[in-house]
C-alpha cells in the first residue's frame, strides 16, 4: 500500500507544471524552435513607430533545479536578419543595410549568449532575468532578458523584454527623409521552449 | 424617364465611387494616423516627404523616392515651400439596376493640390476639383440632393502646429470622421453627412498622443449647400490605441448640427484594426434627425460600414465590404450592400482599383448592380 501511495504520489508531481523543472536535479536541455521576436522603436514623429517580427528564433539551454529555484544555462539563441520584416520590403533592406550589415558586407546572425541564470517563483510562473551578450554585427554587448515562464503540459511558454541601444553597438538610429528612429530599440520575445528528449519521443517541437 | 436614370446613375455613382487609394489600411502597419505620410494632421491631400518614400516603396515598382530633377517642378517648389500636384481621376463605370437600364458612366475629374508653407509653423492647404460629369449627392426624401459645381474647392486650410503633437486649422474642408476611408460614397459619409459635397467652413484641432488622439472642431455652412440646409455644430473625434502597439484603434465620434431646416445628432464608434498582412476597419454611426420642412419629422437613421482587406502584395490590396443603412419611418429604408474592391498600385504616379458592388432595398427587393474601373495619375514631386 505504501509502495502504491508512493507511486501515486510521483506520478502527481510528475504531471504538476514543476515537474520538468523539479523531477531531479539533473539538467534538462531544452529546445526552442520558430519562436517569435519583435522589436518596436519611435521616431521624433508622433505618429510613426517602426515594428518587425520574426518567427525563426532558436535557442537551446539547460535547465537544472537547485533549491527551489530554476537555473537556466548555456543559454544561446539566433536570428537570422533576414527573417526579420517591417511589413516594406524596402525598409526591411534599409533596416538590413543600416542596422546589421558589418563594413565587411557581412550579415551575420543577430545572436545572445547568457552562460547562467536564475528563475524564481512568481505565483503560477517562473520569473528568469537573463543577463546575457547580445551581438548584431557580430559585436556583443551586455542586454538582461526578463523572461516570463509558464508550465504548458512539459513545455514552457515563455515571454520576454528587452531594451537595447543602438549607441551601445555604434550604429547611427536610422533617418529616412527626415523621420529618425529613437536609440532604445524594445524587444519582446515569445517561444516555447521544449525538452530535447521530449520533442524525439513526440517527433518535434511544438 | 430620364430624370429617373439619371437619378439612378447618380446615386450609383456616389455608391460605387471611391478613391481607393488613400490608405487607413495602412494601419495594419502600425501607421495609426494618417499625419504620418500626409501634410495634414486630417489626411487627404498631399503626401508629405516620407509619405512619398512610403507611397514609392510600396508600390509595384518598390523602389527608393527620388525628389523629381525636373527643373521646372523644383522652381514651382519655390525652395520646398510648396507641395503641389495635379491629380487625374478617371471612373468608368456600368450599373444595372432591376426594371432599369444599364448606365454607363464616365467619370473625370482633375484635382489639383497645394500645400504652402507659411512660415515655420504655419502652412495653407488648398484642393480644388474639376470635373466634367456633375456627381450629385443623392437626394432623399429627408435631404435635398447637392451638386458640386464644375469646379469645386474641396479645401482651403491654414494649419498651424503648435507642437509635434498638436495642431490647429480653420478654413473648410471635410469634418473629421470615424475610420476616415476615402470613398465618400459609403452609407456612414454621403448619408450622414454630404459625402463629396462635404466642405463646412471649420475651425479643428488635432491633438497626438502616444495612445491617443483627439480632434474636437466647431463648422458653419460652407456657402454651397442648398437654401435652408447649410449647418451649424459642432463635435469631436477621440480615439484609443487598445493595445498600443498602433495597430488596435478604437474611438467615438461625436457631431451636433442645426440648420434651418432641419437639426441632427450623430454618434458613432469605429475600429482600424491591423495584422500585418490584413487588417480590419468598421464605423458604425446612429444618427437622430429632425425635418423641419417639407415632411416635418423625427426618425432615426443608422449607417455601418465594415471592410476587411488583404495585402495580396505590398501593392495589391484587395477588400471586402459590407454596408447597411437603415432609416426609420417616414422615410423609412433598409439598404443593404456589398462590394469587391481590388486597388493596385504600379509606381507613385499611377494607381488603378477596381470593384464590383450589389446594393439591396430590403423593402422593394430592388437590387442595383454596378462594375468600376477607376485608374488614377498623379504628377512628379
Amino acid at each position: 500500500m505504501q509502495g502504491l501511495v508512493r507511486t501515486l504520489t510521483l506520478g502527481f508531481f510528475a504531471l504538476t507544471w514543476m515537474a520538468p523543472l523539479v523531477a531531479a536535479d539533473a539538467e534538462r536541455q531544452v529546445e526552442v524552435r520558430n519562436g517569435t521576436a519583435k522589436f518596436e522603436t519611435a521616431t521624433n514623429m508622433p505618429a510613426i513607430r517602426v515594428h518587425g517580427t520574426s518567427n525563426q528564433l532558436r535557442a537551446s539551454a539547460r535547465l537544472r533545479e537547485s533549491g527551489g529555484t530554476v537555473i537556466l544555462e548555456g543559454l544561446e539563441a539566433t536570428l537570422p536578419v533576414a527573417s526579420l520584416s517591417t511589413g516594406l520590403g524596402l525598409r526591411d533592406t534599409h533596416m538590413r543595410k543600416y542596422i546589421f550589415t558589418t563594413v565587411e558586407g557581412n550579415v551575420p546572425d543577430v545572436r545572445f549568449v547568457a552562460p547562467r541564470a536564475e528563475c524564481s517563483p512568481s505565483g503560477k510562473a517562473l520569473t528568469c532575468s537573463v543577463a546575457g551578450e547580445l551581438a548584431i554585427q557580430g559585436r556583443s554587448r551586455p542586454l538582461t532578458i526578463v523572461l516570463n515562464v509558464r508550465n504548458e503540459s512539459g513545455s514552457f511558454r515563455a515571454v520576454g523584454d528587452a531594451v537595447a541601444k543602438l549607441s551601445t553597438y555604434d550604429i547611427e538610429a536610422p533617418s529616412q527623409f527626415g523621420v529618425k528612429t529613437h536609440d532604445d530599440v524594445r524587444l519582446r520575445l515569445e517561444f516555447t521552449a521544449t525538452p530535447v528528449q521530449q520533442q524525439a519521443s513526440n517527433g518535434g517541437v511544438r | 424617364v430620364k430624370p429617373r436614370v439619371a437619378a439612378l446613375a447618380g446615386l450609383l455613382i456616389v455608391a460605387v465611387a471611391g478613391r481607393a487609394f488613400a490608405l487607413p489600411t495602412m494601419i495594419r502597419l502600425g501607421y495609426r494616423e494618417c499625419a504620418a505620410c500626409h501634410v495634414s494632421p486630417q489626411g487627404g491631400g498631399p503626401l508629405n516627404v516620407y509619405g512619398r518614400a512610403v507611397d514609392e516603396a510600396q508600390s509595384r515598382r518598390a523602389g527608393e523616392y527620388r525628389p523629381t530633377e525636373n527643373s521646372i517642378l523644383k522652381a514651382l517648389s519655390f525652395g520646398g515651400r510648396v507641395t503641389q500636384d495635379v491629380r487625374m481621376v478617371l471612373q468608368d463605370q456600368r450599373a444595372w439596376a432591376s426594371q432599369s437600364s444599364t448606365t454607363h458612366t464616365l467619370w473625370p475629374r482633375l484635382v489639383y493640390r497645394n500645400i504652402t508653407e507659411v512660415g515655420s509653423r504655419f502652412n495653407a492647404a488648398a484642393t480644388i476639383t474639376t470635373q466634367t460629369e456633375s456627381v450629385p449627392r443623392p437626394a432623399v426624401r429627408y435631404d435635398p440632393g447637392t451638386g458640386a459645381p464644375a469646379v469645386f474647392v474641396n479645401t482651403a486650410l491654414l494649419h498651424y502646429e503648435a507642437t509635434k503633437s498638436i495642431a490647429f486649422a480653420a478654413g473648410r474642408d471635410q469634418l473629421p470622421t470615424g475610420i476616415n476611408i476615402p470613398d465618400q460614397g459609403v452609407f456612414i459619409k454621403s448619408r450622414n453627412r454630404l459625402g463629396y459635397d462635404e466642405a463646412p467652413t471649420q475651425v479643428k484641432m488635432f491633438w497626438n498622443g502616444p495612445r491617443f488622439y483627439v480632434s474636437p472642431f466647431a463648422f458653419a455652412p460652407g456657402g454651397h449647400e442648398a437654401a435652408g440646409e447649410g449647418e451649424s455644430g459642432g463635435g469631436t473625434l477621440a480615439e484609443f490605441d487598445v493595445v498600443g502597439n498602433q495597430k488596435t484603434i478604437v474611438g467615438v465620434s461625436l457631431v451636433r448640427g442645426s440648420a434651418q431646416h432641419f437639426d441632427r445628432d450623430t454618434i458613432g464608434v469605429y475600429t482600424r484594426l491591423g495584422f500585418g498582412k490584413w487588417g480590419v476597419l468598421a464605423e458604425h454611426d446612429v444618427t437622430d434627425r429632425e425635418r423641419h420642412v417639407q415632411t416635418p419629422a423625427s426618425f432615426q437613421q443608422q449607417a455601418s460600414y465594415a471592410q476587411v482587406f488583404w495585402a495580396m502584395r505590398e501593392w495589391l490590396v484587395i477588400s471586402g465590404i459590407g454596408e447597411r443603412l437603415r432609416v426609420e419611418a417616414p422615410f423609412e429604408s433598409r439598404l443593404t450592400a456589398g462590394k469587391l474592391e481590388l486597388a493596385a498600385r504600379l509606381t507613385n504616379q499611377i494607381a488603378v482599383g477596381a470593384s464590383a458592388r450589389v446594393q439591396r432595398e430590403q423593402l422593394t427587393g430592388r437590387v442595383n448592380t454596378s462594375a468600376a474601373f477607376q485608374i488614377a495619375l498623379k504628377s512628379p514631386q
